[in-house]
């Protein structure tokens, strides 16, 4: 099972997307939200990026989903939508696991599958610890990266935040 | 708004395009696209009523879906090349998720529902801004990857989007709305043209630009939203219905104004390419175009419209004052004499 741990996972993500954009109330969207973090932050570590899924949890789940859990349940309603109780939200959220129970048997049985990209089984899904990159770690390598040759992108993306929260609060503010 | 907050919003709509413009990674240029979106939907929803808001919100998700599409053909790209720069996609699939992609940002049909939608719920001068600037990223991006974009999808989106852009404005009495048309239509122009000759595109995206920018200076001039407020105008400000008349002929591609420049061009560059129907076709849709703007012209400068009487002798605050709008209205109908000067855009 541990060689196929990263396709699990995989599914387990791919399930749970479908479980909150099947838009049930934004309160168990965030619930499918966690759990969807908690395993890409799982996937990404089978690679090797032990940091990147720190960095997941911690402020994905623990800064950014708190608070938008916080600022829903002020916006709460009454009577929150589950996926059972209204028809389209079930038959949207069944059609979705249908379509990933079909697709993921269709990696299973056959030998390739080539939609855009090609995969050999289920094979390719499987990490082997080959190619290690020596003493340091790719991925600090490449956070370090970020702040040295990457300083543009941290400027911009930085701006990016300081606008988006800008653009909230005046969106919000109303007249 | 907080007249500071503002104007950092609008910087950042700048920049959004800017980095857009100038990145040659393929991240960084999704990452100006969302920056340019996050900072265009407070700007949009200036006045708060329900009609900005639902505008907005309707921008906010086409132009988001767009933006995830852009983001997958970028994956693809990079899965089947290797490497992030901005050159021709390597893949036939990416390419025609990125064209669809930046034909909904860009509003060409099939995705043209979201414009007059949206460009009729917000007030005039973010509907400017909405017609104009935020056409130059996702254009800018087309001409980048024009060596890879499959034929036969961008001519049917151009030919279909003229062909909307004329019939769907026919039955419109509301300025805002016959603007949107009115992009829409250009859009396939350009579009058109892209694949054989991409300096065309820029050429016919500037003239456009200047046009409607024209045209939307001499809505507000008159503060007028509607067909039959634009027909009051001729007691307000009596030069300013002449200018309509020009600026309003010189969109419709009239031969001695300069709005005839870039379709004149493009028909000439198809036909080199020795495609006969199609210019043809485009040529003949484009008068569904000029008849909703003769239509405007007709009702606002050529006669008096029916008003009542006591619309006959308005009396109006102090005239506001547009900023650049003689030289505006010189460039959008004096610049045909200048078409030899195209050979410098080589």
């Amino acid at each position: 099972m541990m060689t196929y741990i990263v396709f699990i996972l995989s599914v387990i993500f791919v399930v749970s997307f479908v479980g909150f954009s099947s838009k049930p109330s934004p309160i168990y969207g965030g619930l499918v939200l966690i759990v969807s973090g908690g395993v890409g932050c799982g996937i990404i570590m089978n690679f090797g990026g032990s940091f990147l899924g720190l960095m997941v949890f911690l402020i994905y789940l623990g800064g950014m989903l708190v608070v938008f859990g916080y600022t829903t349940a002020m916006a709460t309603e009454q009577y929150p939508e589950v996926w059972v109780s209204n028809t389209t939200v079930m038959g949207v959220f069944l059609l979705g696991l249908l379509m990933e129970v079909m697709l993921v048997l269709y990696v299973l049985k056959s030998e390739e599958v080539g939609v855009v990209f090609e995969f050999s089984g289920v094979g390719d899904w499987a990490i082997y610890d080959t190619g290690d990159s020596g003493v340091f770690s790719e991925e600090i390598m490449g956070v370090a990266a970020l702040y040295s040759y990457g300083a543009w992108v941290v400027i911009v993306t930085g701006w990016s935040l300081f606008v988006g929260v800008l653009v909230i609060l005046e969106v919000t503010r109303g007249d | 708004m907080n007249p500071l907050i503002f104007t950092t919003i609008l910087m950042t709509v700048l920049l959004g395009t800017m980095i857009v413009m100038m990145s040659s990674h393929w991240l960084m240029i999704w990452i100006g696209f969302e920056m340019n979106l996050l900072a265009i939907i407070p700007i949009l929803m200036k006045k708060y009523n329900p009609r900005t808001m639902e505008a907005s919100t309707k921008y906010f998700l086409t132009q988001a879906t767009a933006s995830m599409l852009l983001m997958m053909a970028i994956i693809i790209n990079l899965m089947h090349s290797g490497q992030w720069t901005i050159t021709k996609i390597f893949n036939p699939t990416a390419s025609i998720i990125m064209t669809s992609a930046l034909a909904m940002k860009l509003g060409l049909t099939p995705f043209h529902f979201w414009v007059p939608e949206v460009t009729q719920g917000i007030s005039l001068t973010s509907g400017l801004i909405l017609l104009t600037w935020q056409k130059l990223a996702p254009m800018s991006i087309l001409y980048q990857i024009s060596p890879s974009i499959n034929l036969n999808i961008l001519l049917t989106m151009a030919v279909l989007s003229i062909l909307v852009g004329g019939w769907g404005g026919l039955n419109q009495t509301q300025l805002r709305k016959i603007m949107a048309y009115s992009s829409i239509a250009h859009m396939g122009w350009m579009t058109a043209v892209l694949v054989y000759n991409p300096t065309l595109t820029m050429l016919n995206m500037l003239i456009y630009i200047m046009m409607t920018l024209t045209m939307f200076m001499l809505f507000i001039h008159s503060s007028s939203t509607t067909t039959l407020s634009l027909s009051h105008t001729w007691n307000k400000t009596p030069l300013t219905t002449t200018l309509i008349l020009i600026t309003l002929l010189s969109m419709g591609g009239l031969p001695p104004l300069s709005g005839f420049m870039p379709k004149w061009m493009i028909i000439q560059e198809l036909t080199k390419n020795s495609s006969i129907i199609l210019p043809t076709l485009m040529a003949i849709m484009a008068l569904l175009n000029l008849y909703f703007y003769m239509r405007l012209t007709y009702s606002t400068s050529l006669t008096m419209f029916p008003s009542t009487n006591n619309m006959k002798m308005k009396w109006q605050f102090e005239t506001k004052r547009i900023t650049l709008l003689p030289p505006l209205i010189v460039m959008s109908s004096l610049l045909l004499p200048l078409t030899p000067m195209l050979s410098i855009l080589d």
